[in-house]
């Protein structure tokens, strides 16, 4: 069940990543035609192609997240036995999770504000309906860091499990 | 208690933390120092969407996976071969001008290695030359690039230090073609006793290559030619890219299956995804440290002791070869050069040639232990020990360092091609 719905999750990211990218190169190249060749241009693509890219910056991190391969220097760490390394990585697994659920909190607030004071973007759209993917983001991250420090727990405890990473 | 507060996150982050969550600890408990209300983190991070020249990032780098899953690694050492297999020494220089070529398109991720090296490795040892040779070759050159357009680091210095990414795609031609030539003449020299060339220069292959790589040769000309002649922004060119490259390799070619496209788009995603997270997050811990004064500080203590602009870039590269060494380039760029830049504006460095000096060095941490990208990569792909792989690249690290020295001390190499006058 749980497993199920991990694959569950990790499809609908893989699957919300592929079709912002696709978004953005498509929206990108038909704004040169228009520009070059028919010499006009949608007042609103500029800024909506900023936000896809902001859109595959989140869901970009949440993806490394998903696959523990967020960029690090984990010099000392590799210098540590097999089991006091688990240890470590899962002191450190707690230190990031409490940052990124600060993260989800505050950009949640964030977008609860925008919400209220009915905030807009693209001329007339409410500026929520795009800023969400940050406490949505950070929430994932969250999601996905605990998952795999319970897989570490579980593996301290000799009882390793198989987790969904999506590769 | 900020010492304190700096020493903790510091073992953090060399214990393995993730490099955002460290940065974003330290934007949080600034802001909370500062009484500013924490939701100005997400503001900051935020305003990644008020950046046009970022939409180059994905486009490019999603491109440059693209191109590397795709024949178009083998066809690039088919036609440089045909150019340069006759020099003496011919198939290192092959090596050497491949992989700059191919670096500058896929933004020094490490994706130069995987997809030439497993090609140029075999080959060079095919050509009986020196195993050791081999090794350091293709995994220093694996960086090489990183100052032509439209290399991922460049694009990302032009959006932290807020200048033009054309001037930078213009002023990093004569830096990256000295660092080019220097380590071609070396393969030449240290192989001058194999005079046996490769092969014999011949048109008719030169043509056959060419036919063969057909509908890879507009890309150079569109990105390179559209760029430095102005006709394209940064951002224009990457969609025009990533469109023809998913176009040609996916319809015309067929050499990615549909299937396999949405891992392809995954894993660079992925990349950028861990790049633009630590930019959002330094996006926010950066105006905190500018609101405090650090760069002034910075200014105050580094004036303390130098005086002139050449002790200054001295020093500066002394830090940077540090820097490089623990920190990989991305990361670096985006917490550093902002501190940097006010700095050395008042040493009278041009915040360009900063930056051409900044990558340059930059490009070396890639060879640096102990986080080398490039030891590795090359360790992982050609199944050697790390510390084979380290000593193999210490000739070409030298070559490296004196070109990056010369690119320091001689501003005009960056500059001349900004000004023409």
């Amino acid at each position: 069940m749980i497993r199920r719905l991990g694959h569950a999750v990790a499809w609908i990211e893989d699957a919300a990543l592929v079709l912002v990218l696709l978004a953005l190169i498509g929206l990108a190249t038909t704004e040169i035609v228009l520009r070059n060749v028919f010499d006009t241009g949608l007042v609103w693509a500029p800024e909506l192609t900023r936000l896809m890219v902001l859109w595959l910056a989140l869901l970009g991190a949440v993806v490394a997240s998903r696959s523990d391969r967020h960029i690090r220097i984990d010099v000392l760490a590799r210098l540590l036995p097999p089991r006091g390394r688990l240890v470590v990585t899962l002191l450190v697994d707690v230190f990031t999770i409490g940052v990124l659920a600060l993260l989800c909190f505050h950009s949640a607030r964030f977008v609860l504000d925008a919400y209220e004071f009915e905030d807009t973007l693209l001329e007339a759209l409410p500026a929520w309906w795009f800023q969400i993917i940050l406490p949505i983001g950070f929430g994932l991250m969250v999601l996905h860091q605990l998952v795999l420090a319970f897989a570490r727990l579980m593996a301290l405890a000799g009882r390793p499990i198989a987790i969904e990473r999506g590769e | 208690m900020i010492v304190l507060t700096a020493l903790v996150l510091l073992l953090l982050a060399l214990f393995g933390a993730p490099l955002f969550a460290i940065i974003a600890a330290s934007a949080l408990l600034a802001f909370s120092r500062e009484e500013i209300d924490l939701s100005a983190v997400a503001i900051e991070f935020f305003s990644l969407a008020e950046m046009p020249v970022l939409i180059a990032i994905p486009l490019f780098t999603f491109a440059g996976y693209l191109l590397s899953e795709s024949g178009a690694p083998r066809r690039l050492v088919r036609v440089t071969s045909a150019l340069f297999g006759w020099m003496p020494g011919g198939l290192a220089v092959v090596a050497v001008a491949a992989c700059a070529f191919f670096t500058a398109f896929t933004g020094a991720s490490g994706v130069t290695i995987i997809a030439l090296g497993a090609i140029l490795y075999p080959a060079l040892r095919e050509a009986a030359y020196d195993d050791r040779f081999n090794l350091g070759l293709v995994t220093s050159a694996g960086s090489l690039g990183l100052l032509f357009a439209p290399s991922l680091p460049l694009i990302l210095y032009g959006v932290v230090a807020q200048i033009p990414v054309d001037d930078l795609f213009r002023a990093g031609v004569a830096p990256g073609m000295l660092m080019l030539v220097m380590l071609a003449t070396y393969c030449i020299v240290v192989n001058r006793e194999r005079r046996q060339p490769l092969s014999s220069f011949s048109w008719r292959e030169v043509g056959a290559a060419l036919r063969e790589a057909v509908w890879e040769l507009p890309l150079p000309i569109v990105v390179l030619g559209g760029i430095y002649s102005g006709y394209f922004a940064v951002s224009e060119a990457a969609a025009v890219t990533a469109l023809y490259v998913l176009f040609i390799d996916v319809v015309v070619l067929r050499e990615v299956s549909l299937r396999r496209l949405p891992g392809i788009m995954r894993e660079s995603m992925l990349l950028v995804g861990g790049i633009m997270v630590i930019l959002g997050v330094s996006l926010a811990s950066t105006n905190i440290m500018i609101d405090a004064g650090v760069p002034q500080q910075l200014l105050g203590f580094i004036s303390g002791f130098v005086s002139d602009q050449t002790t200054f870039l001295l020093l500066m590269l002394l830090f940077l070869l540090l820097l490089g060494a623990i920190l990989d380039i991305f990361s670096a760029l985006v917490l550093v050069v902002p501190l940097m830049l006010p700095v050395a504006a008042s040493f009278d460095v041009d915040p360009v040639h900063l930056g051409m000096v900044f990558l340059a060095t930059m490009q070396l941490g890639y060879l640096t232990p102990p986080v080398g990208l490039n030891l590795f990569i090359a360790g992982y792909r050609f199944d050697k020990p790390i510390v084979d792989v380290y000593l193999s690249t210490l000739p070409f690290f030298a070559i490296l360092l004196v070109s990056v020295v010369i690119i320091a001390f001689w501003p005009e190499l960056s500059l001349w091609l900004l000004r023409p006058s």
